[in-house]
């Protein structure tokens, strides 16, 4: 199966869960707070919110090609969620519905939607980085992982903590670890490392750039980086953000998703 | 030679038991007639097994670009990036004198999609008129015709067409991945249904013109990841690969030839498995049969023990007597092998020409990646059916030697005083 499955649905959660939500719950920071769990689910819920509105843009870089799409998102919580491209040209209007557990594409090519079951999921999205787990399960971070405080200093002078995640048994989980550094002043991620079952790296993700969007503080890019692929990687980078844009379950509709402005 | 007594005498004392005899030499018959015929089934299957994976879908050698296996990228096309020029290759490998047929082939994967069903599934584009002299699955479609170059037409298998819902001149979402990185989708008509009868092939592949799903997956038309050929002989096929492998030109990206039998390495041991277990059949049956031929030896001596020591007493020598009894055993062989013959050939011609068809008892069987139609069906082997009868021969003579042997040390006075 070639790796171009398209994954709009995982996708386009994994953008909003990422892009989108992680915006909507500026961190409150807690003075002296030490306790792992409370400070990764503070970060977690950066990946959490209400309704949002966004542009983003996403780079591919791979041994064959490389490609720029820019695309608009629209979400409400975690059950809704609307991805549209707007460029490159030739692929405008295509678009992946989410409404609960259904994901539909939108093909304005040949005018059809087709609806993708969840089975099917496997493989990356538009070729980029971005596996099939990583965009379609919500996993919450605090409720699927045992969190551990690995390190907590200084780190290219910036004060960091470094938390393992071990998945809890029978978590319904895709990695064998994870790691994440933080930030401590502003609990922005740095980086998270993603471990497969055999312990072994497989990929990194890169936050940068912490801009404001809304009046809140987000990482505006981040950097997928396969290990074993060293001259790949996948970069999105936020362009507008805006939050409680006031949209309902209606909104996340077929007839929306073919509307191709 | 002619004088010497021996083989007449050993006919003559088998001709004193008839029914002992006969016994004996049915045993070896039955025998012959177990290792000959079971494997020459035994190589039918085989055979349908190696014909099916190697002229069903596949052919018995493929040419590919030599970074194509074993991940089959996209990108490693034959001739690498630049192409090459693919009816200049077809020429070449079709002079070749094992070559029945050669045919270009594209894959790449992608979603077939109609109403509300998605499959996951297998784009194969190829040549319609190469590939139909190439492969058999396209020969008798379940329903429908082949797709016409140049359209947007599909051929989806029986199963994918049953989970999809989908009949001919349905149309099907066709979604994919473009080389350049790009999202391939587009309308075709199905136009007709195939049937492998295995499963896997079936529920997955889709069949269409190779300019067709070079366009859709933005690749030039002298781009193919295949060459398949069909040759004359599947089992000569690693030849014939070495062959073309020099045959092929050099520069650019270098090619490769594989024959099936590294393509599928399961069933090339699988057939290499079952000649070297058409050894141990011949050693099982004639190590039993050498029991039975040893015991009717004992007593056909025993009981004629007075003759032998009269034989001895007149001035035989035990050399004399053995050669009486290896003679007879020999003799037993070669009724065995008249009996077996008898036995055996007319049944062989019959199973090879008319097999018993049994996929009414168990259906059409799925076996290392072939289709295999349970008959009956044996193949002629003269070479095995040879090495069964020297077998025999040699059975008998060994499960003789220890009778001959008392025989010839009958002591012969007191043998004929009665002690």
């Amino acid at each position: 199966m070639s790796a171009a499955v398209i994954e709009w649905s995982g996708m386009a959660k994994r953008l909003i869960a990422v892009l989108v939500f992680g915006y909507m719950v500026m961190p409150s920071p807690v003075v002296g707070q030490t306790d792992p769990a409370a400070i990764m689910e503070q970060v977690d819920r950066l990946l959490r919110g209400d309704s949002s509105r966004g542009v983003a843009t996403m780079e591919v870089v791979t041994e064959n090609w490389e490609r720029r799409m820019t695309m608009e998102l629209w979400s409400l919580g975690t059950e809704y969620s609307l991805v549209r491209l707007r460029a490159p040209q030739r692929e405008a209007g295509t678009a992946t519905l989410m409404a609960e557990d259904d994901i539909w594409n939108y093909l304005p090519k040949v005018d059809r939607t087709i609806k993708i079951p969840s089975s099917m999921m496997g493989g990356s999205w538009m070729g980029s980085h971005f596996t099939n787990d990583d965009l379609v399960k919500e996993s919450q971070l605090t409720e699927d992982y045992v969190v551990e405080l690995a390190f907590e200093g200084d780190r290219d002078n910036v004060a960091v903590w470094e938390f393992v995640l071990t998945p809890k048994p029978d978590a319904p989980v895709f990695w064998g670890r994870l790691e994440y550094q933080v930030r401590q002043d502003d609990y922005m991620p740095i980086w998270t490392r993603f471990y497969d079952e055999d312990g072994e790296l497989s990929r990194t993700m890169a936050y940068s750039e912490f801009e404001e969007f809304d009046g809140r503080l987000v990482p505006a890019l981040m950097e997928m980086q396969p290990i074993d692929k060293p001259g790949e990687k996948t970069a999105i980078r936020y362009e507008e953000l805006e939050f409680d844009i006031g949209v309902d379950e209606n909104f996340f509709s077929l007839r929306n998703l073919q509307d191709r402005r | 030679m002619r004088n010497v007594p021996w083989p007449r005498l050993g006919w003559r004392n088998l001709e004193r038991h008839r029914k002992r005899t006969i016994l004996t030499a049915l045993g070896l018959a039955v025998g012959f007639f177990a290792c000959v015929f079971i494997v020459g089934w035994s190589q039918g299957i085989m055979n349908e097994m190696v014909e099916s994976a190697t002229s069903l879908v596949n052919g018995q050698v493929e040419i590919h670009d030599a970074e194509y296996l074993p991940d089959r990228t996209m990108y490693d096309t034959i001739g690498g990036r630049g192409g090459a020029d693919i009816e200049g290759l077809l020429e070449i490998i079709e002079q070749d004198v094992a070559v029945i047929a050669a045919a270009p082939r594209l894959y790449a994967g992608g979603l077939i999609s109609s109403g509300d069903a998605t499959n996951a599934g297998m784009f194969m584009g190829v040549d319609p008129v190469r590939e139909v002299r190439l492969t058999r699955f396209l020969d008798e479609l379940v329903d429908g015709r082949l797709p016409v170059s140049g359209q947007n037409e599909i051929l989806v298998g029986e199963e994918m067409a049953r989970q999809l819902a989908v009949a001919v001149d349905d149309e099907l979402v066709i979604v994919g991945s473009g080389a350049d990185g790009s999202m391939a989708n587009d309308l075709f008509t199905l136009v007709g249904v195939f049937r492998t009868g295995l499963l896997d092939l079936d529920a997955t592949f889709t069949v269409m013109p190779i300019d067709v799903l070079q366009s859709f997956v933005v690749l030039p038309a002298n781009r193919v990841h295949e060459i398949a050929v069909a040759t004359v002989d599947p089992f000569g096929a690693p030849t014939t690969a070495t062959r073309l492998a020099g045959a092929l030109p050099e520069g650019g990206s270098p090619l490769e030839a594989v024959s099936w039998m590294e393509l599928n390495p399961a069933l090339a041991e699988y057939v290499a498995l079952g000649d070297s277990v058409y050894g141990i059949v011949v050693a099982f049956v004639f190590g039993i049969a050498i029991f039975g031929v040893a015991n009717s030896m004992l007593m056909a001596t025993y009981e004629r023990r007075r003759e032998f020591a009269v034989m001895l007493a007149l001035g035989a020598t035990p050399r004399s007597v053995w050669a009486v009894v290896l003679s007879e055993a020999f003799t037993i062989g070669l009724v065995s092998l008249a009996l077996g013959a008898v036995l055996t050939f007319p049944l062989m011609v019959w199973f090879h020409n008319a097999p018993p068809d049994m996929s009414w008892l168990y259906g059409d069987l799925a076996l290392n990646g072939a289709l295999v139609r349970p008959s009956l069906r044996v193949e002629y082997d003269f070479a095995f059916a040879g090495l069964t009868a020297v077998s025999l021969l040699v059975t008998v003579v060994l499960a003789a030697l220890y009778p001959a042997l008392r025989a010839g040390r009958t002591p012969p006075a007191d043998t004929l005083s009665g002690l």
